[in-house]
């Protein structure tokens, strides 16, 4: 699995640049072509609710736009035949997927005076980790203005993942309702992951903090099987140039990977903020880029840039404000920068390389 | 669309001091489409000088509530004997024009005791509009709203004044108040976010700026006067600068300083020294470490001041039996405790670098050496 910020990478540092685009083309399309036979069984969902209330709550649901539920088996039929897309669900099956972390800032590490770098509690590595994982998010307690955030979490890694709410807490089934209504209304886009880098994961825990760190750096990265050309940089732990010692402090160990990409060189660049983690996707021609806020806060003027984009014909939406249009449009140096006026606890952009 | 823009790249190598060995300069990226003006505000037309006026009777005796009208004579004293004119409308000329958009750059972080005082600030803006500049065109501004609101000018200021605060509050939210084509891209401490941009108000808006900062001691810089008031009170994303007991502020405070527009457009120093801090600063929220220098310092070169300032803070804790604002012992860091910093003046929470002040001199921002800086004090 590879993307555009693969072939780019891939086609060769010392290279022509336009050698290096027919190149990166021609990989890019046959890889684009499998993934997207792969992926075509995967088209991303917003994560399903566990609903333990009786079908006598139907019209709320309904009211906040929610369709899909997971019930408990013996409530199944019922929520069928009231018009539902259900899943039967026992507590212990709930119990047996992997539980997530609440969506948020968790708190200051490391800091000595205020700077903007807060810890944040987010679950797109363990996504990426397994593709095929079934997950949890618990948000039955102290959830409000987290709830919104994790249906965006799991909708942009397309993980199969389940809202547990309390029930009771109607103001975070109101928030799960209108994002999932939000992400109802997106376009289909059903793409692969655009990475600069590739990571052979072993397994181990040390590894998955790695991966946690790269993704809350915005280091994009795909899980590779064996070291692919087609990234700059691809890490394997207890190799000479990575050793697992390395790996004992994730946060250096990614600044090191991000020094070993460039700055100049990574497919995508936050400015603005420290609390947006960005998952970028697409096909070789289109790409779409996700926006998790999990500051909890509105950010005003976050900016964005894309290497190797076009600048007509994005689509630029925000959770809680609709369309909208990016500010201050720049391109230089082979990128596109523009502002997001307000972003709230998601954002999606669609676009389209530049050829 | 396309940009014009002015990159200058500033060498990776250290400038040589004897006090800032450790600093390794990191590499800046300087990204604007504005030019300097000819004579850039910074240094402006007095290098090297500065009016130092002097009042016992500026501030009450338990030096909690300033005296009015005896600022508004120091003001007056202090503006003519910087230009030699004979009337201080006349002086004010020299900087401001009827047409100029003026922003008045105070410091609040102080709050509430040692902030850019109202009757100074409002002394400026009479003297503003004494020239012709309607209040309209009148910006008094800092960073945070929530602090500016804290300082209320509004009441001792003409209707008709702007107040303006690029962010809400100090929480790294809001943007949309900075130009993101005039920026200082750099790696600090490996953040994501390696741009500080400078305030829309600066680059698109403001004509000229009167740059309002007070006598302050300052964890990360040692003191914090004209150059850093100017400087990451006019860009986002400054407070990157410090990590881990480790600051950038020797290079990133003359570094920004020096960008376009904004180095060309601050023409007056005006330094608020009625009431100062020796330590703890750049807050003040409790008078412990408040102290009384009754003065107010005038000229264009914010490094002379600057460098005049590190003397005046460095001899306030030596005479309070604090370690000096050039110690760079590891010992005295303990860089997670701002409590300990806040109870013991011999803790620092970062290693100081009032080498800024030097650096900023060797940008070209002004004049370093204490021997080429001439003071004129006035006693009034």
């Amino acid at each position: 699995m590879t993307g555009a910020g693969g072939w780019r990478l891939g086609a060769g540092a010392g290279a022509p640049f336009c050698f290096q685009l027919l190149i990166g083309a021609l990989v890019a399309g046959l890889l684009f072509a499998a993934e997207a036979r792969r992926s075509a069984e995967t088209a991303p969902q917003a994560p399903i609710l566990y609903w333990t209330r009786g079908v006598e709550t139907a019209a709320e649901l309904k009211r906040h736009g929610i369709e899909r539920i997971a019930v408990p088996p013996a409530n199944l039929a019922a929520w069928r035949k009231a018009g539902f897309q259900v899943v039967a669900m026992s507590e212990r099956e709930l119990a047996r997927r992997e539980k997530l972390l609440m969506p948020r800032i968790a708190g200051r590490a490391n800091i000595a005076s205020a700077t903007s770098r807060p810890w944040i509690d987010a679950n797109g590595w363990r996504f990426v980790r397994k593709p095929a994982g079934k997950f949890y998010y618990d948000l039955t307690q102290n959830a409000r203005n987290h709830v919104a955030l994790a249906v965006a979490e799991a909708f942009a890694y397309k993980a199969d993942a389940v809202l547990k709410i309390d029930p009771a807490d109607l103001p975070s089934l109101e928030d799960a309702g209108r994002m999932i209504r939000f992400l109802r209304e997106l376009p289909a886009a059903n793409y692969s992951p655009i990475a600069d880098i590739g990571v052979l994961d072993n397994g181990s825990p040390a590894m998955g903090e790695v991966m946690n760190l790269l993704t809350r750096r915005n280091l994009l990265f795909n899980i590779v099987r064996a070291p692919s050309p087609n990234f700059r940089v691809n890490i394997k732990l207890g190799t000479k140039e990575y050793p697992d010692t390395e790996a004992s402090d994730p946060s250096e160990f990614a600044q090191k990977i991000r020094r070993q990409v460039g700055d100049e060189n990574r497919a995508l660049r936050i400015y603005g903020s420290e609390t947006v983690i960005a998952r970028l996707t697409g096909d070789g021609q289109s790409f779409r880029l996700h926006l998790l806020n999990y500051s909890g806060r509105e950010i005003e003027g976050l900016r964005i840039r894309l290497l190797r984009v076009r600048a007509d014909g994005g689509n630029y939406q925000a959770f809680g404000y609709g369309f909208f249009q990016p500010d201050a449009i720049v391109t230089s140096e082979g990128g596109l920068e523009f502002s997001i006026p307000k972003l709230g606890s998601y954002a999606v952009i669609d676009g389209r390389f530049a050829s | 669309m396309k940009r014009r823009t002015f990159v200058q790249l500033l060498a990776a190598a250290p400038i040589a001091s004897n006090v800032n060995a450790e600093e390794v300069t990191p590499k800046y990226r300087i990204v604007t489409q504005y030019k300097p003006a000819a004579a850039p505000g910074m240094p402006g037309p007095y290098p090297g000088k500065v009016i130092s006026v002097k009042s016992a009777k500026c501030l009450s005796a338990d030096g909690l509530k300033i005296n009015d009208e005896v600022v508004r004579e120091m003001m007056e004293r202090g503006m003519r004997a910087l230009t030699g004119d004979a009337k201080a409308v006349d002086a004010w000329r020299r900087f401001i024009t009827p047409d100029d958009v003026v922003g008045v750059k105070v410091n609040v972080v102080g709050r509430p005791w040692v902030v850019s005082s109202h009757p100074l600030v409002a002394e400026v803006v009479r003297n503003l509009m004494a020239v012709g500049v309607k209040p309209a065109r009148i910006y008094v501004y800092d960073r945070f709203q929530d602090q500016l609101d804290e300082v209320n000018y509004g009441p001792h200021l003409p209707e008709g004044v702007n107040y303006f605060a690029a962010e809400r509050e100090n929480q790294n939210l809001d943007r949309l108040n900075y130009d993101p084509a005039t920026y200082v891209e750099a790696d600090l401490f490996g953040e994501e976010d390696t741009r500080s941009n400078m305030l829309k108000l600066i680059s698109r808006k403001l004509t000229k700026i009167i740059n309002i900062p007070n006598m302050k001691d300052h964890g990360a810089t040692g003191a914090t006067g004209c150059l850093k008031n100017i400087a990451y009170g006019g860009f986002s994303n400054v407070a990157r600068t410090h990590h881990k007991g480790v600051s950038h502020t020797y290079s990133f405070v003359g570094t920004l300083s020096k960008v376009e527009p904004l180095r060309s457009r601050t023409v007056l120093q005006i330094m608020d020294g009625l009431r100062g801090v020796w330590h703890g600063g750049p807050g003040a929220r409790t008078l412990k470490y408040v102290f009384y220098p009754k003065q107010i310092w005038f000229g264009t070169d914010p490094v002379a001041l600057d460098r005049l300032l590190l003397d005046v803070i460095d001899d306030e804790r030596k005479r309070r039996g604090a370690i000096s604002i050039w110690n760079r012992d590891r010992n005295t860091l303990d860089f997670i405790n701002g409590k300990k910093r806040d109870e013991d003046p011999n803790t620092n929470i970062i290693i100081r670098e009032p080498g800024h002040v030097e650096y900023a001199g060797k940008l070209g921002l002004g004049v370093h050496d204490i021997r080429r800086i001439k003071v004129e004090e006035i006693e009034v």
